[in-house]
């Protein structure tokens, strides 16, 4: 059949070439950050300057100077990290007896922790203030950040463990249990280290989605607390008279967080998701 | 202790948790919508306390429905802002995820570059496009319609054609600022960062495609069409629905984005509506609260089912 090869062999170029298009399409608003943080200010808003112009590291070298970058990413740092280890703190167990010794209700608590991460924030945005900075005292603190990021990925990190740990053969668990092991050195000896890719990725993405958060993040800080999003959030410079050191601070907020995107962008799906996708 | 009580106590400091985290700020929700609270007043000092003195019953709810201003407004902009985010991502993600399921040179690159968008925080999302890329002058947007505007008076030169190109009208920008326009902004910003989700997901999704049932429908000589609309697309339809659904459940509640294109000028949803009433009404806030929440429901309800039957097998 000539029809059906040459429409193939057209294919074969046609499909590759427009496949790329849209990939760099995509990508372009992120190169183009880039790009432009290698601009001066004057340089990024003159059009004789758009493609062709002398590269320079200064907007990068004066991010301190500027905007105090080091303060805000310190603290998306510190936050997002502790986050992250205390949602597995918790989550570990949580999910390990979810998987292991599932009871009638099981089923109904892991959909229930579900439907807590779809309340609105905005529903709380008041209460959450007001207890905070009235009642606990705790407004604009690192614990207070720390903690809210936990909570409203606690869910999503259970969800997560709880599959990936479905998957280890309930056999070698029982058969530690037959050996004494402890529940502890269960989890310690032999569920984290059988189920070490599935941990380190709920981490990673958990970090992730602390880093990116900008709800609480910029409504429960003022200065103390505050993170990058707080920080571009306000900097939001109207006609763009910083182009070129707002893409500088842009690409240092977002660019750590895009590289370890791509080594979970897999795990990603069954995180956002809950396994429903496979 | 049996041997099974300890291992299945270890889920709960997680249910306490989160036990705690929704109802205490829940509960307050609903405690201030049914007071009148209000952060300042000259004339009612006593309202700017929450008390049960206070009560107002279900007046809040009564005032946020049929008195303030822009809750209506705020729901049928909240609605057109997720249906258009939804119809978007849908149609490219699954056009995107057909096109790179294909084996090319550089594949991996190419996902890769695709996927990106998906991790950049909303705030530098929305600062990037509206300044950048959509300012009606010095963004990409502003200089491209000068130079299409440019090009045209050059071409006004020539001998004959110049006189059509002389008729042309001079183009303007859009701004992206304006009232009516800054919830395209959102629109454009929110679908090239959520594409890349619903590419992933309909990708993985294909990869469990039933290829022997492709392979039969090509040897009966069905149309790529016809193999798209029969096969492919019911194979896609539980994963279309839980992208929908996800989708509605972030979108619903989008707010850096709002707030940086026009704080809210001529583009609100309902969070944002809330964020305007916290400055003062907390009880018409807590109340806009708690229709969130109900409009929330709505979807995590269809979520929650589809997402259950998958559970446990």
């Amino acid at each position: 059949m000539p029809a059906v090869a040459q429409t193939s062999r057209l294919g074969n170029i046609l499909w590759p070439v427009l496949a790329w298009v849209v990939a760099l399409l995509f990508f372009f608003p992120i190169f183009w950050m880039i790009f432009t943080s290698f601009k001066t200010d004057a340089d990024a808003v003159k059009p004789e300057h758009l493609f062709f112009f002398k590269p320079t590291l200064e907007n990068y070298l004066n991010m301190t100077e500027n905007y105090n970058y080091w303060r805000f990413a310190i603290n998306s740092v510190i936050t997002a990290t502790l986050a992250t280890v205390f949602a597995l703190v918790v989550g570990i167990p949580a999910a390990y007896a979810m998987a292991f010794n599932p009871g009638r209700r099981t089923k109904d608590i892991l959909i229930w922790m579900l439907s807590t991460k779809m309340l609105p924030a905005a529903a709380v945005l008041y209460p959450m203030t007001y207890l905070t900075k009235n009642f606990l005292e705790i407004f604009d603190t690192h614990f207070l950040i720390i903690l809210v990021l936990c909570l409203i990925n606690l869910p999503i990190v259970i969800w997560m463990l709880f599959t990936y740990f479905k998957e280890i053969p309930r056999e070698i668990i029982e058969a530690g249990k037959m050996d004494g092991v402890s529940t502890w050195g269960e989890i310690k000896d032999i569920l984290i280290p059988l189920a070490w890719g599935g941990v380190a990725s709920t981490a990673l993405l958990c970090f992730i989605f602390c880093w990116n958060e900008a709800y609480w993040t910029v409504r429960l800080t003022t200065t103390e607390a505050a993170t990058l999003s707080k920080l571009i959030e306000g900097n939001r410079a109207p006609e763009g008279l910083f182009f070129g050191r707002l893409s500088a601070v842009s690409t240092a907020a977002v660019g750590p967080i895009i590289v370890l995107g791509w080594f979970c962008q897999k795990q990603l799906v069954r995180g956002l998701t809950f396994g429903a996708v496979k | 202790m049996s041997k099974r009580t300890l291992p299945r106590l270890l889920q709960t400091p997680a249910v306490v948790l989160l036990l705690l985290w929704m109802l205490i700020p829940l509960g307050m929700t609903l405690y201030f919508s049914f007071i009148r609270y209000v952060l300042n007043s000259l004339r009612k000092p006593e309202w700017t306390v929450p008390s049960l003195s206070n009560w107002r019953g279900f007046g809040n709810y009564e005032y946020v429905l049929f008195h303030a201003k822009d809750f209506w407004f705020s729901i049928q902009n909240s609605l057109f802002i997720v249906v258009s985010i939804l119809i978007f991502t849908v149609v490219l993600g699954l056009a995107l995820a057909m096109l790179v399921n294909r084996s090319f040179p550089g594949r991996g690159l190419a996902r890769v570059l695709l996927i990106s968008p998906f991790f950049v925080m909303p705030a530098v999302n929305a600062v990037l496009w509206i300044n950048m890329i959509l300012d009606p002058v010095l963004g990409l947007n502003g200089l491209a319609v000068e130079g299409i505007n440019e090009l045209i008076r050059n071409l006004t030169d020539f001998p004959v054609l110049g006189a059509f190109f002389s008729m042309w009208p001079k183009f303007e920008a859009m701004s992206f600022r304006a009232t009516q326009t800054s919830a395209y902004a959102v629109i454009m910003m929110v679908t090239w960062q959520w594409t890349p989700f619903a590419v992933l997901i309909f990708m993985t999704s294909l990869q469990s495609e039933d290829e022997q049932q492709k392979e039969a429908a090509i040897l009966d000589g069905a149309n790529p069409w016809s193999r798209f609309r029969n096969l492919t697309l019911p194979h896609l339809a539980r994963p279309i629905a839980i992208v929908i659904m996800i989708q509605s459940i972030f979108h619903l509640s989008l707010y850096a984005e709002i707030e940086i294109v026009s704080r809210g000028n001529g583009n609100k949803n309902l969070p944002y509506l809330i964020g305007e009433f916290t400055s003062n009404n907390i009880g018409a806030a807590s109340a806009t609260g708690i229709f969130a929440v109900i409009l929330a429901n709505i979807v995590a309800i269809f979520l929650l089912r589809m997402v259950g039957k998958s559970l446990m097998d």
